[in-house]
Parts: structure tokens; C-alpha cells; sequence
């Protein structure tokens, strides 16, 4: 009875109470999206960087971090992967050579890090292969070996050109743009212009400033191009110390959501990498490793690290702490954030709940009169502001369950930050994800915050002495 | 057989600057079956009294003894257990709880008493078609008239089977109809249920109904008639 009570006496000020519940709903649905949000984020960057960058484990020689040269290859290689091919809960591992190069077109030279691979094993553990945005992997091999670089590195080395060609001209995608505009692009064609800045000044040459604020980007965007099958020259040490020049065709260009890390890498076959150096056949400097689970990783690499203490042996953690703070801060910026969501919903529930009481006084007094205890009295108070609470809660569980769900599918695009984002390795679009236990611990701190914030208003309601509160005025 | 003995009672009220003997030495017995006014001046000392005796305040000196409980001896939790075993209450106004519906209000007291849901219902009809609101169970006091709000009120305070209900002017608010109406029906319980009724008023037609009236002013018992009829 006093559960039913609780409930109806929170609809005697229908305002009032809609606006706690709205505030808890609205609060809730702030909470999880932020907590989602910043959470998806991190996530997507973690398992970029897992997927494309460090892998779950990786072995090298204890010398090879510190120095990063040729000679440190992995000792014992053949041993070494008998062992990791019969441990458990490893799924796939690529070896590969990493050769520090500065490589040239006839544009530009740029500095990068060679990662030799086998293209099949090397796809078992990174998703490379799959974030090609143009050319192919190491499928139809010709005279000259093939190279796959990152969409920045290339165009450090001008391999993305901008040329107006007739073709582009002629495609429904632009058409909009006008015959008037068109024809001034016209003026462009042939000319291939090699960084963005000089196509720019040459649209802006032509355009009307109106134009080109409008459509500028889109246009560069629309006549860009990468040089698919250009040729990179890399000069590299052979192990004698000799200089070495390779040539190489542009096979692919990926991106990751990490331009840097677009900017400085790029994947040639390891034969051919290990024959032009002087490597033998089983010299490596790098084991990458996948295994089931992040975290199982972290354990396999401790395990592995007691069993071959000859080698580095280290989990994607202590390759990359940075991605590990990351998930730790968060949980701190979280926790700032619902507190602070927290403190202001007690303020509300204080108020409201003081004012329940103090505009009852006499029904109060009444009940404590005809017999009605002090307990039941408090549990009665509490009941109505956890009621307020739950009832927000539960509201604004299923309306951000719903729209986060809804966002973990599509995505939110931040398309406008996009350059910012990628530059220090954020993916543009985040799927917010927040993880089940966070979602319940949100509600039953709301609902603890409930509960506390009752305290004071059924303590007044406590200390009404029956008598008084019924003498009529 | 008495039903509550009260004993020199004193109730002085000194939260002000100056004390207020609001009840000053007062020796009364209560016997089963009464149906007991209690009249005087604003300011005599009746709802002091009442309170008193009601358990809702505690008085300065002297004792009152309920079934051989001294009830100024009670505090806190037994006190309320006490009010809810063995007095029932009809007030001014404020008796009924808003969100409930008669029914409900009557109920409430008997489950706050633990008493088994069955003879609850039964019991709640029973007593709302005694004072008449038989076709009203399911009405919130918002629905209900002043006078049919004090009958719920009067059942309410029945439904616990108190030793005794205190009703301080109960018919304050009502009109003379209503009035006649209730006091009717507590008349009737009091004849055919055996319920000491207590009530303080300052209506002369109320008085008359009354089989026992004691006066009181200043805080003093000044008169104790009782009619024999
Ligand atoms: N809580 C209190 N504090 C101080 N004085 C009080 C208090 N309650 C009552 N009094 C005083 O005690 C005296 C008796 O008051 P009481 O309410 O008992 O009179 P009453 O006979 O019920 O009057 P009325 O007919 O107006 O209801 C009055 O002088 C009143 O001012
Ligand atoms: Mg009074």
C-alpha cells in the first residue's frame, strides 16, 4: 500500500514531477551518448591502431627497439614460430623486415619505414588489405616489385595529382556546377598540377571567389588522383653498410584513420626486401601476432615473454601505453561527468522533494497521528523520489538505448573535423559504444543519487510533531 | 469500567515569552460507552486536552492512564503503536489521505494493523455502509462532501477498533445539516457498537446530543453534566 501510495502522491504535482523525470531523462540520455560516444571513439582507436599498427604482440630483437637497425634480426626464427604456431589462442603471426629508407619519385623524396611482409600472412594480421582507397595488394606481381603505400606518404612523394581532363568534365557528378563554370574549368585541362596548393591557386585563378568558396573542396576533391603505378626509388643500407637502390611500382594506396602512420609507411614483399639487403631467408626483425582477444594477448606476451627471455616479447600495451591511458582517462572524464550530472539531479530532487513535504505537513501529521511509524513514513518519502528517479531512468534508458543503437549502426559522421581527427589518429566517424555494465552502473547511480537525496527532505518529514502540524490555524 | 483515568494534568506551553497553563490541573474519569462532549471558550484548553489524552502530546504534570498505561510514559515508536492499537482519530480537516479512495482510506488503518486482507474488505464495507456511504467506496475525498469526508473518517477511526475515537470539532466545517448527520451516526455507533466517543465542539446543537458535557475554561473543568436519558 505505501508503494502504491508513494506512486500516486508523485502525480498529485504532475508539472513538478514531469520535470524531475525530464531532467533525469534528459541527463541519462547525456550521460550514455557522451559516455558512448567517447567510448566508441576510443575503441575505434584502439582497434585501429590493434588492427593496423601494432598488432596484439610483437617479438623482435631485444636490441632492435632501441636501435632499430639492420643487424638485430630475430635469432633462432624457425624454433621461435614452431613454438608460437602450437600456443593456444594465437590466431595468425606475419614477419616482417623493417628497413628505414628515404625514397624518391622524380617529384619528391620523403622518409619511410619499409615493412617487408609476406602479403598473405601479413594479411592474416592487419587489415591493410582492406583499407586500400585505390590500386590492389601484391596480387599480379610485373618486372619492377610492387609497393603498398599510405595515402599521405604518397602524397609527400606527389604521387595524388589534380588534373581537369575532359572525361571528369563530361560525368553527371558536376554537371550541377553550370556550363558557365564548367567552361572556365575547361581553361585548366592539360596541366597536371602536383600539390593541392598549386591546384588550388589555379581554381582560384579561374573561379569566381563565390564559386570557389562553394565548391573549391569538392573540386579538389573531384580531381585528385593518385599516381597508380609510378615508380618510388628507396635508398637503404645493405648489412655491409653499402647503399642500396631499389625500385619499386605503386601498387596500392591505403589509408588508416592514422595519417601519420599513412605518412610513414609503406609494404613491400620481404624477399625481395631481405635479397637486395643481404638478409638471409629467415632474417626478421618484427613478429607480429594476433591472438583471440586484446586481452588475451596482453597475457600470451607476458607467458611468452618467461618462455623466450632471449627475445622482446611485448602486448600492444606496452607497444602503445598511449592507447591504454586513453581507455583510463576516459573512465576518469566519465566519472567527472556524471558526477557533475549527478550532483545537479540531487539539487532537483532536494527541492522537489522538500517542497512535497513541506506542502503535506497536515496529512503528515495525520498519519503519524492515527498510527502511521516513522519508518513507513520515511520509506514513503524515499519511495516517491526513487519513483521520480526510476521513472526518468527507465525512460531514458530506452530512449538512449535506442538512439545509441541506432548510432552504433550508422555512425556519427564528424566529417568537418575530419583532417584534425585523422591527424592524431581518430577515425572521423565513431560508433559509440558504451559497454553494459557502465549503462547499469549509470542507472543505479541515478537511482542511488535518488535514494540520497531523499534523505533530507524524509528526515524533515521525520521531525513533524503531529500535534503541531494538525493544530489549525 | 473506566477507560481513561486522568489525573491532575498539567500542560504548560513556555515556548513563548510568556508560560501558558493551557491545561491547569485537570481530574476526570472516562467510562466505556460514553459519548462525551467537551466544550468551552477558544483558548480553554480543549484540543490541549484532547491531544493529550490522544497521546499526541505528553502533559506537564499528572498522569493519564489508558487500560492501566500511563500513555505520558510512552515514547517514539510505542507511543505510535499505542495510537494505532487503541485510539481513533476524526479531526477537523486533513483526514483523509488524497491519493486513496474511501475505501482504501479505511483500509489503510487496518493494514497498517496487519489484519488479514480478507477481513479487511469485509470489515471496510461493512462500516462505510454504516455511516452511509455504502455507494462510495471507490471515491476519492475530492469527490466526496466535507460531511461525507468526516464519515469515511469516523469509519476509519471505527476500523481499528480503538478503546476509545477522540473527535476534535469534527463538524467545524460542516453545515448544520451534515452536521446533524454525522453526529446522528455517531450517536448510532456509540448506542449499538458500544464506542466511547470524545468529542470537543463549540456548537450548541452538537452539546445537545451529547450525553455528558464538561465544561472547561482557563484550563480547568468547571462544570461535568451528564444526562440521564
Ligand atoms: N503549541 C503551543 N504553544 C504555545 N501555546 C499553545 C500551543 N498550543 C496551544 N497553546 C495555547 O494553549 C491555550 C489552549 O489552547 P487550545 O488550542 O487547547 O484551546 P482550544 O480550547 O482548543 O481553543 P479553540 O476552541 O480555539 O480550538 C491557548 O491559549 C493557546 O494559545
Ligand atoms: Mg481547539
Amino acid at each position: 500500500m505505501i508503494w502504491s501510495i508513494a506512486w500516486k502522491n508523485i502525480w498529485r504535482s504532475k508539472v513538478r514531477s514531469l520535470v524531475v523525470i525530464i531532467a533525469v531523462t534528459i541527463g541519462i540520455f547525456g550521460a550514455v551518448m557522451l559516455i558512448g560516444i567517447m567510448q566508441g571513439w576510443i575503441n575505434q582507436r584502439v582497434s585501429d591502431a590493434l588492427n593496423n599498427e601494432v598488432s596484439h604482440i610483437q617479438i623482435h630483437h631485444p636490441e632492435f627497439l632501441l636501435n632499430e637497425e639492420m643487424k638485430f634480426t630475430i635469432p633462432g626464427y624457425q624454433t621461435l614460430i614452431d613454438s608460437i604456431e602450437n600456443t593456444t589462442g594465437i590466431v595468425a603471426f606475419s614477419p616482417r623486415v623493417k628497413i628505414f629508407a628515404l625514397a624518391q619519385t622524380d617529384w619528391a623524396s620523403s622518409g619511410l619505414v619499409l615493412k617487408g611482409i609476406d602479403p598473405e600472412s601479413e594479411k592474416q594480421v592487419s587489415k591493410i588489405h582492406e583499407n586500400l582507397i585505390e590500386g590492389g595488394y601484391f596480387d599480379d606481381e610485373s618486372v619492377l616489385p610492387s609497393m603498398v603505400i599510405g595515402s599521405k606518404a604518397a602524397e609527400n612523394l606527389k604521387l595524388l595529382n589534380y588534373e581537369v581532363t575532359t572525361d571528369k568534365l563530361q560525368k553527371p557528378e558536376i554537371s550541377e556546377l553550370g556550363e558557365e563554370t564548367l567552361k572556365k574549368l575547361q581553361s585548366l585541362e592539360g596541366t597536371r598540377y602536383r600539390s593541392e596548393k598549386d591546384f588550388r591557386i589555379a581554381l582560384i585563378s579561374v573561379l569566381s571567389p563565390h564559386n570557389y568558396k562553394e565548391s573549391g573542396d569538392m573540386l579538389v576533391r573531384y580531381f585528385s588522383f593518385y599516381r597508380l603505378r609510378a615508380k618510388v626509388t628507396v635508398t637503404a643500407q645493405k648489412i655491409t653498410g653499402e647503399l642500396v637502390y631499389l625500385t619499386f611500382r605503386v601498387k596500392g594506396i591505403y589509408k588508416t584513420n592514422n595519417t601519420a602512420f599513412d605518412g610513414l609507411t609503406a609494404f613491400v614483399r620481404s624477399d625481395v626486401l631481405k635479397s637486395e639487403t643481404g638478409l638471409g631467408a629467415d632474417d626478421y626483425h618484427e613478429i607480429a601476432i594476433l591472438t583471440e582477444s586484446k586481452n588475451l594477448g596482453v597475457t600470451l606476451a607476458k607467458d611468452l615473454g618467461e618462455k623466450f627471455s632471449q627475445y622482446e616479447i611485448m602486448s600492444w600495451k606496452e607497444l602503445s601505453p598511449d592507447l591504454a591511458l586513453y581507455s583510463d582517462y576516459m573512465k576518469v572524464f566519465d566519472l567527472m561527468y556524471v558526477g557533475i550530472f549527478l550532483l545537479a539531479l540531487s539539487f532537483g530532487i532536494i527541492n522537489t522533494m522538500l517542497m512535497a513535504v513541506l506542502e503535506r505537513v497536515k496529512e503528515l501529521g495525520m498519519l503519524m497521528a492515527i498510527g502511521m511509524n516513522k519508518v513507513k513514513v520515511f520509506v514513503m518519502i524515499m519511495l516517491e523520489s526513487v519513483f521520480l528517479t526510476l521513472t526518468g531512468a527507465v525512460v531514458g534508458m530506452i530512449v538512449s538505448g535506442l538512439v545509441l543503437s541506432y548510432f552504433s549502426r550508422v555512425g556519427i559522421n564528424l566529417g568537418m573535423w575530419a583532417e584534425g581527427l585523422e591527424a592524431i589518429g581518430y577515425s572521423a566517424i565513431i560508433y559509440p559504444y558504451i559497454s553494459f555494465d557502465v549503462y547499469i552502473g549509470v542507472i543505479l547511480l541515478v537511482i542511488l543519487t535518488g535514494i540520497l537525496s531523499s534523505l533530507w527532505p524524509a528526515r524533515k518529514a521525520l521531525k513533524l510533531n503531529p500535534a503541531e502540524a494538525l493544530r489549525t490555524e | 469500567m473506566s477507560v481513561i483515568d486522568i489525573k491532575n494534568v498539567v500542560k504548560i506551553y513556555n515556548d513563548s515569552e510568556v508560560k501558558v497553563h493551557a491545561v491547569n490541573g485537570i481530574s476526570l474519569t472516562i467510562d466505556e460507552g460514553e459519548f462525551t462532549a467537551i466544550v468551552g471558550p477558544s483558548g480553554s484548553g480543549k484540543t490541549t486536552l484532547l491531544n493529550m489524552l490522544g497521546g499526541l502530546d505528553h502533559p506537564t504534570a499528572g498522569e493519564i492512564y489508558v487500560g492501566g498505561t500511563n500513555i505520558g510514559t510512552l515514547k517514539g515508536s510505542k507511543l505510535i503503536d499505542f495510537r494505532l492499537h487503541n485510539i481513533g482519530f476524526v479531526f477537523q480537516s486533513y483526514n483523509l489521505i488524497p491519493v486513496l479512495t474511501a475505501k482504501e482510506n479505511v483500509e489503510f488503518i487496518m493494514q497498517m494493523q496487519k489484519v488479514p486482507s480478507k477481513i479487511r474488505e469485509a470489515r471496510t464495507r461493512e462500516l462505510l455502509t454504516q455511516v452511509g456511504l455504502g455507494d462510495r467506496l471507490d471515491s476519492r475525498p475530492a469527490k466526496l462532501s466535507g460531511g461525507q469526508q468526516q464519515r469515511v473518517a469516523v469509519a476509519r477511526a471505527l476500523a481499528s477498533k480503538p478503546k476509545y475515537i477522540l473527535a476534535d470539532e469534527p463538524t467545524a466545517n460542516l453545515d448544520s445539516k451534515s452536521t446533524e448527520n454525522l453526529l446522528d451516526i455517531m450517536e448510532k455507533l456509540n448506542r449499538e457498537e458500544k464506542i466511547t466517543f470524545i468529542f470537543s465542539t463549540h456548537d450548541a446543537r452538537v452539546m445537545k446530543k451529547a450525553r455528558r458535557v464538561i465544561t472547561v475554561e482557563d484550563g480547568k473543568v468547571i462544570r461535568d453534566e451528564r444526562k440521564t436519558n
